[in-house]
């Protein structure tokens, strides 16, 4: 026990009350400046939104790969099934690189975009993009296990009081998979909101356009303004901090239903 | 669970089966597939020669040998700490318990970057710890110590987070069994408990060491990036891709790729064992 | 509505849990399929149910034969062995769900659907807890709301799984009672599945016996109690006493005891298994005359509960289990140990092709 929280003390808590105590010397009107000027609204705007969109593809997407897991077979399905985990498996920078490649005007489907006059790369799209990337296992893990545990006999129910199937989806099963997939679109939001090494290379770091709240630390970091760097570092700990609070509710939430 | 005769006999129509059938390759294919391929094809763009000139170049290979050095470090400290948390939360009681948890959470949950910034604002020059560190001449940010701690601090969660649930699922029955029967507490631990999580302990350390060679975020922030003595592979691929040598940046990442492959496949296995010996194993 | 079985065969994998099966229920009757575990009566509900599709066979349903509907369009009503109730809805809701999935130019109006619910709920009883929660509900409670459910869209036919099996004991029997009063007010057809031969003898009009995938026999509850066609069913339904010998000649030798051989068991020697029921046998002091008896002594005796249950050894060794009323066991005045006389009233004879029964009165 002891031994744990020594562990734990030197290695997380000592750090993170540094974070706080230096951004608290900068003085707090200090603090609210940096934190609201013009450059750092437009990287929450943009991590904020970007992580939003990803976090909700991947909300319906991931509810429809885990259905297709769980009810149907075909060929290629075990192999589909493993790969799922990848984005969680690969480092950020490979995942980062490789999309842009593929996504640059010279890419596999980065010349498919642009006759259509998409640009993919170094924009916020392709923030979005990566970030569908990263947050994909998310939800599809936290729903699989859940529709796999699912009482055949519901559906059974259902359909022997004359209920068709979008019905029984609909009535029966979206209520029962609801607290998971919420579950599982907040970690994938919250994994995005932080996310760095994936899109620091697609989004092309443009200040104010595509430039993401976490790069926007490292920049002043370079510049030696540690003071306004971890003042944007506190803006992220404490959204960091909310969605912990939020999955941790959401958990309860879920297992409140089925007492 | 026996399939429901139900959706066995009169599932949804053919026609919408076929189109979620159709719809998830696509999405699949689109996101997961084709980046696969895509960086092994990259990375031979230059050929075979190419390929293995860019492993060979002397930075490289200093950079691989970081990595290397930093799992090795990182992987068996929290793989200890994991184990002996786990082991704590799951068998106690004790007030703040809740609280360890979501203390354990932390680094999954904060970015990589702010984590970075974390160590850079403890040990940096202008940090707390950073003018004792000068007189005494210790370099720790900018430097490998540094990327160690960074490294240790993002990975830590995985082996703790694997053991937790699957330790609460067992209960303490096994380990009473001993005790009664006269077992000490070290060979309760090596003859009773270690054997039940085995599985489970597996797969952790293959995350923890997967996530500890691929961190690139908290690294980036605390490395200082010197070629050849302070960049691991992740940040070693940054630096080619940036200057624009992008085959063997993608020849260098191609390791990396074939890590994440080798976990995946790591991870069937050990599911796949795991549910053979019936261990009680909590889904993914 | 009535149901025909015909020639059921349902085979899972290599498991086969219906070999062809008949039965017919007929327009209102309460029948219930009896059985122990394994005998394939759930899998023969949901067939009739439609949520299992036969591999041979075919059921009608007043002479039509119900293959071509799904679950969903066979108006039947199945009640659940776990009720199914669906969690994230009220009891309010759930009853009407049946009513609100109707097609568009079914479905009854809000208000019409509202007071069909009420008037279920009020039927089982549970009109105070319309607004709650199954999670907020007691097992009896809970398989009253199933039933309601069921009933609301008004089947032809009622199927129900082992309703009482997940509750305890004082409960079972109440709800029992229930369903029967519920059955007689309503009249519809309904089928029960049960392992549980008292619930089966108590509630059902009639009882359906199965094992290991076959019908072992089908009739009345006094029927299948007092003439069982069957060594399972003497078995299963009831405690009983084994006695093995042989036919020979007229005579039935059961070891301690011989018997006159019922005519229809035919002349040859075979191997015969006699049952006897523990209440068919008596215990006296003295030989009686007039009956099979044999010697032996007595082992245990319980005395609470409503009849007097004694264990005894024979010479040869096997127990045998008696039940006499407590005003014959205090006028025996009989002690552990004591070494009594043991006579059948009557007795089943089985042999591999005859079943039949023996002994005097």
């Amino acid at each position: 026990m002891g031994l744990t929280l020594l562990y734990l003390s030197l290695i997380v808590l000592l750090p993170l009350s540094a974070t706080f105590l230096k951004a608290a010397t900068g003085g707090w009107a200090h603090f609210w400046q940096t934190v609201t000027a013009p450059r750092a609204m437009a990287s929450y705007r943009l991590s904020v939104g970007a992580s939003l969109i990803g976090a909700s593809v991947n909300g319906a997407m991931g509810l429809v790969v885990a259905w297709v897991l769980v009810r149907y077979r075909f060929p290629g399905k075990r192999l589909l099934d493993a790969l799922v985990d990848l984005p969680f498996a690969l480092p950020t920078a490979v995942a980062g690189m490789t999309l842009t490649t593929l996504l640059s005007v010279n890419g596999w489907i980065g010349r498919w975009l642009k006759p259509l006059g998409v640009q993919a790369a170094f924009s916020p799209l392709g923030v979005v993009i990566a970030l569908t990337f990263i947050g994909l296992p998310f939800v599809v893990r936290t729903v699989q296990p859940v529709l796999q545990g699912l009482d055949p006999e519901f559906e059974e129910a259902a359909a022997s009081l004359g209920a068709g199937r979008w019905q029984t989806f609909s009535r029966v099963l979206l209520p029962e998979l609801w607290p998971a997939l919420l579950t599982g679109v907040a970690l994938a939001f919250a994994r995005a909101i932080g996310e760095y090494g994936s899109v620091v290379f697609i989004s092309g770091n443009m200040p104010m356009h595509t430039e993401i709240t976490p790069l926007l630390i490292i920049t002043k970091l370079e510049q030696y303004d540690y003071a306004g760097a971890t003042a944007i570092g506190v803006v992220m700990l404490v959204i960091s901090f909310a969605l912990l609070l939020l999955l941790n509710w959401l958990q309860r939430w879920s297992g409140q239903r089925h007492a | 669970m026996p399939e429901a005769a139900i959706l066995r006999e009169r599932p949804e129509p053919a026609a919408v089966r076929r189109m979620l059938i159709a719809s998830t390759l696509l999405f699949l294919a689109l996101f997961l597939v084709v980046p696969v391929v895509a960086v092994f094809a990259e990375a031979l763009r230059k050929g075979w020669g190419g390929y293995v000139a860019a492993l060979r170049d002397p930075d490289a290979l200093a950079a691989i040998r970081l990595t290397l050095l930093t799992a090795a470090i990182a992987v068996p400290l929290n793989l200890v700490f994991g184990i002996v948390a786990a082991w704590a939360i799951a068998k106690f009681e004790f007030p703040g318990k809740q609280v360890l948890m979501t203390l354990i959470d932390l680094p999954f949950s904060v970015s990589p970057v702010v984590a970075g910034l974390i160590y850079v604002l403890l040990f940096g020059l202008q940090g707390w710890l950073g003018p004792w560190l000068m007189d005494h001449r210790i370099k720790i940010m900018f430097a490998v110590p540094g990327i160690l701690l960074a490294t240790i601090f993002v990975t830590f969660p995985f082996v703790a987070r694997e053991l937790i649930p699957l330790m609460q699922a067992q209960g303490t029955e096994d380990e009473e069994a001993a005790r009664v029967l006269g077992a000490g507490g070290w060979q309760m631990f090596w003859r009773v408990t270690l054997p039940n999580i085995k599985w489970g302990l597996l797969y952790g350390v293959i995350l923890c060491n997967a996530r500890a060679m691929g961190e690139f975020g908290a690294v980036s922030v605390v490395s200082g990036h010197i070629r050849g003595r302070t960049t691991t592979i992740p940040l070693h691929v940054e630096i080619l891709y940036n200057e624009y040598h992008a085959a063997a940046a993608f020849a260098v990442a191609s390791l990396l790729a074939l890590l994440a492959l080798v976990t995946l496949a790591a991870k069937t296995v050990v599911e796949w064992k795991a549910r053979q010996s019936l261990e009680p194993w909590h889904e993914h | 509505m009535s149901i025909d079985v015909r020639h059921v065969t349902k085979v899972f994998g290599d498991f086969a849990a219906l070999k062809d099966v008949s039965l017919t229920v007929p327009a209102g009757e309460l029948v219930a399929l009896l059985g122990p575990s394994g005998s394939g009566k759930t899998t023969l509900l949901r067939v009739i149910a439609g949520l299992e599709i036969p591999d041979q066979g075919t059921i009608l349903f007043d002479g039509q034969d119900a293959a071509a509907r799904s679950a969903r369009d066979r108006r039947i009503g199945f009640v659940f062995q776990h009720y199914a109730l669906f969690r994230h809805m009220t009891v309010f809701e759930n009853v009407a769900f049946g009513l609100r999935v109707k097609p568009r130019h079914e479905r009854p109006s809000a208000s019409e659907i509202a007071k069909r619910v009420h008037e279920l709920l009020a039927l089982v009883q549970l009109e105070r807890l319309a607004a709650r929660y199954p999670s907020q509900l007691s097992g009896g409670q809970r398989q009253r709301v199933a039933l309601a459910r069921a009933l609301a869209v008004q089947p032809k036919v009622l199927l129900l799984d082992e309703p009482f099996g997940a509750l305890d004991a004082k409960v079972r029997q109440e709800l029992r009672r229930w369903l029967r009063r519920l059955h007689d007010d309503i009249g519809i057809t309904s089928v029960f599945v049960t392992h549980d031969q008292d619930e089966a003898l108590e509630v059902a009009d009639r009882v359906v016996i199965l094992h290991e995938g076959r019908v072992e026999q089908e009739g009345s509850p006094e029927e299948v109690y007092e003439h069982p066609a069957t060594p399972f069913v003497y078995r299963f339904l009831g405690n009983v006493n084994l006695f093995h010998g042989r036919v020979e000649g007229s005579q039935v030798h059961l070891g301690e005891f011989s018997m006159e051989a019922p005519a229809e068991l035919g002349k040859e020697t075979i191997p015969a298994v006699a049952y006897a029921r523990p209440h068919l046998l008596d215990i006296d002091h003295h030989p009686p005359s007039g009956r099979p008896h044999f010697r032996a002594t007595i082992a245990r005796i319980n005395a609470a509960g409503a009849t007097v249950k004694i264990e005894l050894t024979t010479e040869g060794g096997a127990v045998v289990n008696v039940e006499i009323p407590h005003e014959r066991y205090r006028a025996l005045k009989v002690r552990k140990g004591a070494a009594v006389f043991v006579s059948v009233k009557d007795m089943k004879v089985f042999t591999q092709a005859h079943s039949t029964s023996g002994g005097g009165i």
